[in-house]
C-alpha cells in the first residue's frame, strides 16, 4: 500500500545536526594522522594541478583515489553509516569513484591537468581552494567547534566539492564519467543539510550547477573532445 | 462511521469529561473515568490508560526515539540517551518506541536497557518497516533491543503491509507477540489507515497529532474509540519545532488550572485527554525533559472547552 516514494526529504533525516557534526570531531580526533595526510595529500594534488606543463598527472589521480578510498571506509563507513541506514547504498559509489581514478591514472594517456584560463579552469580552482581552506571554518560562522571541521579528503562534502574542482581542471575525452559519483553525493547532502537547516547547503547545489553549466561549455568548446596526443603528454606547454 | 456514530462519540466523549470533572477540580478541567492511579508506591501518580482490546493499562505518556537517540556508536551521546531514560522510568514511563527506520536509536535503546537493568519495566514497542523479509528484519530488531518478544509490532508506514500485517497476527497466535498495530505519520494515507482499521483487529494505531495537526480528530480518533483501537500519538511537538516557536511564550491564564509548567505539558495534557488517545510519545535529549513530560501524566486534565482553547492560543502563536 505504501511505498517509498511516499516519504518527504524531512521523513528521511534520522539524526541531528549535534549528532552528525559530533561525528567529525570524533573521526577528527581518533585518526588525526590519517586525516591530516589526507589534506596534505589534497595539497600536493592542487599544487601539482596548477603547475602549468607539470607531468605529474598520475600522481594526483592515484591521491584523489586514495583520499576516496579513505574517505568511503574511514568516514562513511566506520562512523556515518551507523546513523544513514542509506550509507551501504552509496558506498558502491565511492567504490566506483577509486576504481575510476586508478583506472585513469593507469592508462597510457592519463587525463591532462592544468591551468587553461578559461572559465573552467577558474571554477575549479575555486572549488578546490573552497574545498581545501574554506571549508573546514563554515562551521565557525555556525557556531561549531573547530574540532569538529569538515577536512577534504575525510569529509565527503568537501571530498566531493574538491573533486569537482579538480576534474573542472583536467582535460581528456573521458573525464566526464568522473563527475556522477561526486555530482550526485553534493545532491544528496545538500538535501540532508537542507533539512537540517544547515546555510551550507546552498553552496552544495551551487557547486553542482556551476560543474554541469562549464562541464557543459567545455564540450562545446571542444575542451575535453579533443584526445591529448602523445606530444601533449611530452609537452604539456605545447 | 456513520455521521450517528460520530455524533455517539462525541456524546460520550463529553460525558466522559463531564463526569470526571465532578466537583473536586476548577472548571474546565477533568479527572478522566479511564485515568486510574498507579499501584506501585514508589512511583509517581501517573495517568494511566487503558488498551481497549486487553483492558491492560499503561502511562499516559510514553518515549519516541526518532532522531533523538540515533547517536550512532558515540558513547558519550549513548550514555546521554540512557539517562534520558532512566529519567523516564523513575518518572513512571514505560512505553518506548523505535524502529528500524530510526538509524542506530533500536542499538542505543538496547544498551540503555542493559546498562538500566531495565528490561522488565519497558513497554517495548517497535514496527516492521521493510517491503522484504519481514520475519529476519524484526528477528534482527529483537537482538539490537535484546528482548525475546516485543509488547507491541506496528506496520511502519503501511509499507508491506500485505505480508507485514499477516506475519504479526500469525506472531500474535502463536504468543511471540502481544499487540499489533500500524502506523503513519504527517497525517499521510489516513484514508489507507482507517480503511485498515475498519477490517482488521487492530490493538494499535499510531498517528500525528497535536494542537496543530488536528486532522485525525475529525474521523480517525472515533473510529479508533468505536473500533477499540488504542492510539499512540507521534509528532506531539512537530519534531520539535512547536514547542521551539513557543519558547518564551507565557502560558496562558487557564493553564494555571491544569498545573502546567511548560507548553510542553500543556501540548500533553491536552492530547491525553482526548478519550481516544492512549499514548503520546515525545522524544528528547534531555532527562530533564523526559521527566518533564511525564510530569504531565499528573494533575488534572483540560475538558473540550479548554481543549479548544488550547488548540486556538496555541494555533495563534505558532
Amino acid at each position: 500500500m505504501s511505498e517509498w516514494w511516499d516519504y518527504g526529504l524531512a521523513d528521511l533525516l534520522l539524526f541531528s545536526p549535534r549528532v552528525y557534526y559530533r561525528l567529525f570531531e570524533t573521526m577528527n580526533s581518533t585518526w588525526w594522522l590519517v586525516v591530516a595526510s589526507a589534506v596534505i595529500a589534497g595539497l600536493i594534488a592542487s599544487g601539482l594541478a596548477l603547475r602549468h606543463g607539470f607531468r605529474g598527472n598520475r600522481v594526483i589521480l592515484v591521491l584523489l583515489a586514495l583520499v576516496w578510498a579513505w574517505c568511503g571506509y574511514g568516514f562513511l563507513w566506520q562512523y556515518y553509516q551507523p546513523i544513514n541506514w542509506a550509507i551501504p547504498y552509496l558506498l558502491p559509489g565511492f567504490a566506483l569513484q577509486v576504481v575510476l581514478f586508478a583506472i585513469f591514472a593507469a592508462r597510457p594517456l592519463p587525463l591532462r591537468f592544468g591551468w587553461r584560463g578559461d572559465l573552467s579552469s577558474y571554477v575549479g580552482l575555486t572549488l578546490v581552494a573552497f574545498a581545501l581552506i574554506a571549508y573546514p571554518f563554515i562551521g565557525l560562522i555556525e557556531g561549531r567547534d573547530l574540532l569538529q571541521a569538515e577536512l577534504f579528503g575525510s569529509a565527503a562534502d568537501p571530498t566531493a566539492l574538491g573533486t569537482l574542482g579538480f576534474v573542472l581542471l583536467s582535460r581528456g575525452t573521458w573525464r566526464w564519467v568522473l563527475l556522477p559519483v561526486p555530482l550526485i553525493w553534493c545532491v544528496i547532502s545538500a538535501g540532508t543539510l537542507w533539512v537540517m537547516d544547515q546555510q551550507v547547503a546552498m553552496v552544495m547545489l551551487a557547486a553542482v550547477w556551476i560543474t554541469v553549466f562549464c562541464g557543459w561549455l567545455d564540450l562545446k568548446n571542444g575542451v575535453t573532445t579533443k584526445r591529448l596526443t602523445e606530444a601533449e603528454i611530452r609537452d604539456p606547454a605545447a | 462511521m456513520s455521521d450517528l456514530d460520530r455524533r455517539k462519540f462525541l456524546k460520550s466523549a463529553g460525558a466522559i469529561a463531564a463526569l470526571g470533572g465532578l466537583g473536586v477540580l476548577g472548571a474546565g478541567t477533568n479527572r478522566p473515568a479511564f485515568a486510574q492511579s498507579s499501584t506501585k508506591s514508589d512511583l509517581p501518580d501517573i495517568i494511566q490508560k487503558t488498551i481497549p482490546s486487553t483492558g491492560e493499562t499503561i502511562p499516559a505518556v510514553g518515549l519516541g526515539s526518532w532522531i533523538t537517540f540515533n547517536v550512532g556508536n558515540d558513547m558519550e551521546l549513548r550514555d546521554q540517551c540512557a539517562d534520558v531514560m532512566s529519567a523516564f522510568f523513575k518518572a513512571g514511563g514505560r512505553m518506548i518506541d523505535s524502529s528500524p527506520m530510526y538509524g542506530s536509536a533500536q542499538d542505543v535503546i538496547g544498551y540503555g536497557l542493559d546498562a538500566l537493568g531495565a528490561h522488565d519495566k519497558v513497554f517495548s514497542t517497535d514496527k516492521v518497516w521493510t517491503s522484504g523479509d519481514g520475519a529476519d528484519q524484526i528477528a534482527e530488531t529483537s537482538d539490537r533491543w535484546k528482548v525475546e518478544q516485543f509488547d507491541l509490532l506496528q506496520v511502519h508506514n503501511l509499507l508491506g503491509i500485505n505480508d507485514n500485517l499477516p506475519l504479526l497476527f500469525r506472531m500474535k497466535d502463536a504468543g511471540q507477540l502481544r499487540y499489533v498495530g500500524v502506523t503513519t505519520s504527517h497525517g499521510r494515507r489516513t484514508d489507507d489507515l482507517m480503511a485498515v482499521m475498519k477490517n482488521e483487529r487492530l490493538d494499535f494505531v499510531q498517528v500525528t497529532y497535536n494542537p496543530v495537526d488536528r486532522k485525525v480528530e475529525e474521523y480517525l480518533l472515533p473510529l479508533a474509540y468505536d473500533r477499540g483501537i488504542a492510539v499512540i500519538v507521534n509528532r506531539p511537538f512537530r519534531g520539535g519545532s512547536l514547542t521551539e516557536r513557543l519558547e518564551g511564550q507565557p502560558l496562558p491564564e487557564f493553564a494555571r488550572e491544569l498545573e502546567v509548567k511548560s507548553w510542553a505539558q500543556l501540548i500533553l495534557k491536552y492530547l491525553i485527554a482526548h478519550p481516544a488517545v492512549t499514548c503520546p510519545i515525545p522524544a528528547t535529549t534531555k532527562p530533564a525533559h523526559a521527566a518533564e513530560n511525564m510530569a504531565a501524566a499528573t494533575g488534572p486534565l483540560p475538558d473540550d472547552k479548554m481543549r479548544e482553547q488550547i488548540a486556538a492560543v496555541i494555533g495563534v502563536l505558532v
